[in-house]
């Protein structure tokens, strides 16, 4: 048996289509109003520019008191982000608040991809690349852009 | 987004001229409001004429002529003109729709039902409130550490602001209290009994929790609010399966558990003392913010006639052949002599300073209950052995059947003669 759709969570899901976030979509499924298909531009004057990166994101039962649950899909080169596709941010674990949203959250990942981390790193072997030779590892994180998160036409 | 400053600069400035103003019909509305709004001289320009008592109101607290604790206002003119309320009741009604999103609570994006008001001056629900503190001390707005007492129900509403809204949006409040309301229960049709996933209670016997999940500390507040009571289960480890609920991740029999006493400590958690009542078996089951939901069904020992009779058809049995058969011999022992039987394992274990029978023990479970049918429960509360072994009392239908359980386990402890103890009593949560 499945509780109704919390007022907050339609809401919330409304307002992502009727006022969008530029460079980020957020489309629920048919059959799970919890389960969103993202999309995320990667920033303007960062490596990532160009790239669109797929991102799936859950809305936990007891969300908003537990922070959403997101992942990339797309393969992408960044210090705070491991080969799962699995986010290293603080505001999707300690300092998520109730008061956050997922409108909020994607723009904070948006915000990772302009400024990687690398003293806070999730991925070691990216991390210590971008600590050792930042040329290099910008260049390895255009070329997965280019790979691997092109728009598809 | 406008604000009501703007809403009122706008009409200053708009020279209200609507010729023919209809006669107004809904003249109550006017009345509440702003009959209650008059006490000073109004003798500034913005005198009430046309533009309405409302915006003459606001022109004078402008103006610094309105002391803010003065509640009502006495305006010179007597009768108010059909162009005054009409003037009026459309302000007031652009008012309402300016300064509804602002009483959004933002965290359920309801309009605020009780608004609790923190030291660093944010406002949510008073429900949602207390759901934040069960997950963090921080305010969810400004992340400061709350300065809220850890019972929020001794945190009173804002009253301000619970005013304002009962005089805008009246039915709104009425109709998000009665839907809070029905929420609140944490109930789904018949699935009407909160269950404690955790560990093992016994009938009439005290058992001490400690509260500490955010998803129990809901669960908690809500059995105070309703009966005070809830049903705890054991955890099923090995996701054995549980009749036709199938392999879910409880055992599917447990006790009622009623809450005799609650401390809430500093950081929010809080330790319960409980007493047993009935036991019970989950027919369905469901989840509500995060906990477990049931439909459950009592179950009773069968009468003492029937009793009786189990009695004397075990006890007339011819011996057991062979000699060694424990099993069989504590079939066939009368009842009394198996309550008997225990007991004075008891006072002998007592005699040996047996540690799972020391004072302190004593002290929380009482005792040994002189009853037949609770013995074997009080026993199960003290007596340091697997508590998959003490659940199977629950499944039992006679006090003889559970008799005959512990008479076992004392047979066995005495030809084993160890007995692991862990500490006593547990803390769980």
């Amino acid at each position: 048996m499945t509780a109704p759709l919390p007022k907050r969570i339609i809401k919330e899901t409304e307002r992502l289509q009727t006022e969008p976030v530029p460079g980020i979509s957020a489309q629920p499924h048919d059959d799970n109003a919890r389960y969103f298909d993202v999309t995320v531009q990667g920033p303007d004057g960062s490596c990532y520019e160009g790239g669109v990166f797929n991102l799936e994101l859950f809305l936990p039962d007891d969300y908003p008191m537990t922070p959403p649950r997101i992942r990339f899909l797309t393969r992408i080169y960044h210090p705070n982000i491991d080969r799962l596709g699995r986010i290293c941010l603080d505001v999707l674990k300690n300092n998520w608040s109730p008061a956050l949203q997922i409108r909020t959250i994607l723009l904070s990942i948006q915000a990772l991809l302009g400024a990687p981390n690398p003293e806070d790193p999730l991925n070691e072997a990216v991390a210590k690349q971008w600590k050792d030779n930042q040329a290099e590892a910008i260049k390895n994180a255009r070329e997965w852009t280019k790979l691997y998160a092109q728009p598809k036409e | 987004m406008e604000t009501i400053a703007e809403v009122f600069t706008r009409y200053e400035t708009v020279v209200t001229h609507k010729s023919g103003a209809q006669e107004d019909t809904d003249v109550e509305m006017e009345d509440s409001v702003l009959g209650e709004v008059l006490n000073e001289k109004i003798d500034a320009e913005g005198s009430s004429t046309e533009r309405g008592r409302l915006l003459a109101a606001y022109i004078l607290a402008v103006q610094g002529q309105l002391s803010l604790d003065s509640d009502t206002i006495k305006f010179d003119s007597g009768m108010t003109t059909a162009a005054e309320r009409t003037a009026d009741l459309t302000m007031l009604h652009d008012i309402s729709d300016t300064a509804l999103p602002q009483v959004d609570c933002q965290v359920c994006y309801n309009i605020m039902l009780d608004p609790v008001t923190t030291f660093c001056g944010h406002t949510l629900c008073r429900v949602c409130m207390s759901r934040v503190l069960d997950h963090s001390l921080h305010c969810p707005i400004c992340r400061r550490v709350l300065a809220l007492p850890p019972r929020i129900e001794e945190h009173p509403n804002n009253k301000t602001l619970v005013d304002i809204q009962n005089t805008l949006w009246p039915d709104m409040i009425k109709a998000r209290r009665e839907t809070v309301a029905a929420e609140e229960v944490g109930e789904q049709g018949d699935l009407n009994t909160a269950l404690f996933v955790c560990t093992l209670g016994f009938p009439e016997q005290t058992t001490f929790l400690r509260i500490f999940e955010p998803r129990y500390r809901l669960m908690l507040r809500r059995c105070l609010e309703a009966n005070r009571e809830f049903g705890i289960l054991m955890y099923n480890r090995y996701s054995e399966p549980q009749g036709d609920l199938g392999p879910v991740h409880f055992y599917q029999i447990g006790t009622m558990l009623r809450i005799i006493r609650v401390q809430v400590l500093a950081d929010g958690t809080s330790l319960i003392e409980t007493k047993g009542s009935e036991r019970f078996r989950v027919k369905a089951h469901g989840l509500v913010d995060g906990y477990a939901i049931g439909n459950v069904e009592p179950i009773h020992d069968v009468n003492l006639a029937e009793e009786e009779r189990i009695e004397a058809a075990e006890t007339g049995l011819p011996p057991p052949t062979d000699e060694n058969d424990v099993l069989g011999q504590i079939d066939r022992m009368p009842t009394a002599d198996l309550l008997r039987f225990g007991q004075e394992f008891i006072r002998k274990m007592q005699g040996r300073s047996a540690g799972w029978l020391q004072q302190r023990v004593l002290d929380i479970h009482g005792q040994p209950p002189d009853d037949a049918r609770l013995f074997p429960y009080w026993f199960a509360s003290v007596l340091p052995i697997s508590e998959d072994e003490k659940y199977k009392l629950l499944d039992t239908r006679t006090a003889r059947a559970r008799l005959k359980i512990t008479a076992a386990w004392i047979r066995r402890i005495e030809t084993q003669r160890c007995i692991s103890y862990p500490a006593l009593p547990t803390w769980v949560g």
